[in-house]
């Protein structure tokens, strides 16, 4: 009788081990690497708003049996915590893609680890050139470069706005270089001139010295701005304290690119009049993606939340995911193979076709916006 | 504005506002390791609890509850920052230093304690109010006074104000009142002043919760100039530690002059070499000062009658 029933069991566990193998090629795993823990945090909360809503609506969608599984790891937008994530993450995980990380320097840390893995990493957060301008195959960033960002602002500046001159301010960090040297080539290329550089780190919390600098260099037609948003409206504040820019009676225009969230312009009041930008994901475009999205968000997170672009790139980054295991991607090769094909594949932040360095090359969404007397934006027809 | 002069005193202006910060960020700093002959690695805790205690009163208790009109809220919330600053330095003394100290423990313990208790009110804040960074908003900082091309935000003149009330009033109690004087001889010689009759633990007590007060006051005049998150504090308090070693451990004057002296350089860096080399020319000041002169920008009396 005993035997008989151990015999039972293992013709059982026989029978069952093709469907829990079936089961594992059921799953794609996907790794997000995000900063949970530190001064970059807010980054990694906003993303993982936008992953969580993104997986909600991914359930009601069928994958054709295929189950997204994410797990969230703290890459604290340290490229050494990034490091030692993402090996632990590849041990013990072992993801089909890696979402992440939002920081260029930690981006670029994680890059030749994944390329290694031979696993997929799809970027939707950092700036820096150096991402897809290495040689990696499995790198896929839908996040605009550095130069896909600072062109347009130059071109508006010298065709639009007539400007002369500039004073470039920036972060100290890979992706604030890059978009200033993005901005001061072809500025300068095309007869402008560039007063002054002048870059900060993360911690300066003050900026009434450099907006006095700044006041003291004369006429400053253009100031190109790449901070973060903090920063950047107490900067702002200085600059039209010093009189600086047109908020505050200047007559200097301050210039940004899709780093600045929606609500920028409420925080830093009236010394954000006059401020030009390009955006990418406007909560007021009319496209029925959009307007879900931002339905679904408010649904989801409360009516009085507006979402960002950290949270509509990190929703997109995994809908993305979705997309390619739609199309019968099943492993790394296969979402790696998918998303090289991709093109205009429709996403909130706009359309998705990769190039062969797997930087996403559509930019049609892409506007100028100003900000208006009462804080608002009004779209420009600039391109 | 291009003329010399008046870039001259704008600069200056700019860099004893700046100076002021950091100095209120010090006093609290220098004030403990002068009595406690300790550093306090959570110092710059205190002064995030006290931002976010002058936030939540201004823009939350002080006007939708008792309706007191911005400015007004503001000022309140200076002294709800004071507060919670002084009880949150209360508690910690209670709860770790005097435990430590009735233990005879060494001078690492405590030093390892405050790390800990570092640790503990970052992540707590960070729990309490999460990493998204706060708008805080202080109606002076929108106010901008010129006189001729020079301006300066009704805010960074607060700053000034409050700074050099709250250096005349700490300066009044150590000089001219019982326990100023009894905190200066527990500073000078903790045994003797015991055998004076001295309550060393209610003195130490007190240094610690005033210096709390002090980091909370920091907090509440910080909370509107810089980026508010959980991690405020850290932002300043290396160059805090900076003007107290330039200053001299545990000598107030020093910590004073130093926090000005770092504010000033630190605007004219801006000016003239660029803002990226200011932690450069700051720390090169430190280090020169630990080779030329290690006891600090202003000489330590050995002697005094108290």
């Amino acid at each position: 009788m005993k035997h008989l029933f151990r015999s039972f069991i293992a013709i059982l566990a026989c029978a069952a081990l093709p469907l829990a193998v079936q089961s594992q090629d059921k799953v794609i795993r996907v790794g997000v690497l995000m900063p949970i823990s530190g001064p970059g945090s807010y980054f990694g909360v906003m993303g993982k708003e936008g992953i969580d809503l993104a997986l909600e609506q991914v359930a009601k969608t069928d994958l054709k049996g295929t189950k997204l599984q994410v797990q969230y790891e703290d890459s604290a937008c340290s490229p050494l915590q990034a490091t030692n994530t993402v090996k632990r993450v590849l041990d013990q995980f072992k993801p089909h893609i890696v979402i992440g990380e939002e920081c260029s320097d930690a981006t670029l840390a994680i890059a030749p680890i994944l390329e290694q893995a031979k696993v997929v990493q799809l970027n939707a957060g950092s700036v820096t050139m150096k991402l897809t301008e290495s040689g990696y195959k499995y790198v896929f960033r839908i996040f605009p470069n550095a130069e896909q960002q600072s062109a347009p602002l130059v071109k508006v500046a010298r065709e639009k706005l007539k400007a002369q001159t500039a004073v470039i301010l920036y972060e100290k960090t890979n992706a604030g270089n890059d978009n200033a040297e993005g901005f001061e080539k072809p500025f300068v290329a095309a007869g402008g001139k560039v007063l002054a550089k002048i870059d900060f780190g993360r911690d300066v919390n003050d900026f009434t010295a450099i907006a006095t600098r700044i006041a003291s260099l004369g006429k400053v037609d253009v100031l190109p701005t790449f901070a973060l948003e903090g920063q950047q409206v107490r900067l702002s504040q200085a600059l039209a304290q010093a009189r600086v820019v047109k908020g505050g009676g200047g007559s200097g225009v301050q210039m940004g690119s899709i780093w600045l969230p929606w609500g920028y312009d409420q925080k830093a009041g009236k010394a954000a009049i006059g401020y030009v930008r390009i955006v990418q994901f406007d909560p007021t475009e009319k496209r029925k993606i959009v307007q879900d999205f931002i339905k679904a968000f408010q649904a989801k997170y409360g009516a009085d939340k507006t979402p960002t672009h950290i949270n509509a790139h990190a929703y997109d980054a995994l809908l993305l995911v979705a997309e390619a295991v739609r199309r019968g991607a099943k492993d790394s090769e296969g979402i790696r193979s998918q998303f090289s094909k991709f093109k205009d594949v429709e996403v909130t932040t706009g359309r998705i076709t990769f190039d062969q360095k797997g930087q996403n090359s559509d930019l049609s969404v892409v506007h100028f916006v100003e900000t208006q007397p009462d804080l608002s934006w009004k779209g420009m027809s600039w391109q | 504005m291009t003329d010399f002069l008046t870039l001259f005193i704008q600069q200056s202006v700019n860099g004893v506002y700046l100076g002021c910060l950091y100095v209120m960020v010090a006093l609290g700093l220098t004030l403990i390791y002068g009595v406690l002959n300790q550093i306090n690695f959570a110092h710059a805790d205190f002064v995030t609890v006290g931002a976010f205690a002058a936030f939540f009163t201004a823009t939350r208790f002080a006007t939708r509850v008792l309706g007191i009109p911005d400015t007004g809220a503001y000022l309140l919330s200076l002294f709800s920052a004071l507060g919670a600053g002084a009880l949150l330095g209360w508690l910690v003394s209670a709860a770790v230093f005097a435990p430590l100290r009735r233990s005879g423990a060494d001078e690492l313990r405590p030093l390892i304690a405050t790390i800990g208790v570092s640790v503990l009110l970052e992540n707590g804040q960070l729990a309490l109010f999460g990493p998204i960074p706060y708008q805080f908003d202080s109606p002076l900082a929108r106010e901008t006074l010129r006189i001729g091309k020079l301006f300066i935000s009704a805010q960074s003149v607060l700053v000034v104000a409050v700074s050099a009330a709250a250096i005349a009033a700490l300066y009044a109690f150590m000089r001219f009142t019982f326990m100023g004087k009894a905190l200066r001889a527990v500073a000078q010689d903790r045994e003797t002043a015991g055998l004076m009759g001295i309550n060393e633990n209610l003195v130490i007590a007190l240094t610690i919760v005033i210096a709390s007060a002090l980091a909370g006051v920091a907090g509440a005049l910080l909370g509107p100039v810089v980026v508010l998150t959980p991690f405020t504090g850290a932002s300043l308090i290396v160059k805090a530690f900076a003007c107290v070693i330039i200053g001299g451990f545990g000598n107030m004057e020093g910590t004073i002059v130093a926090g000005l002296l770092i504010g000033v350089i630190e605007a004219f860096t801006v000016q003239y070499l660029g803002s990226g080399l200011i932690d450069l020319v700051v720390f090169a000041m430190l280090l020169a000062m630990l080779v030329v002169r290690p006891t600090g920008l202003v000489a330590e009396r050995k002697e005094e009658n108290v």
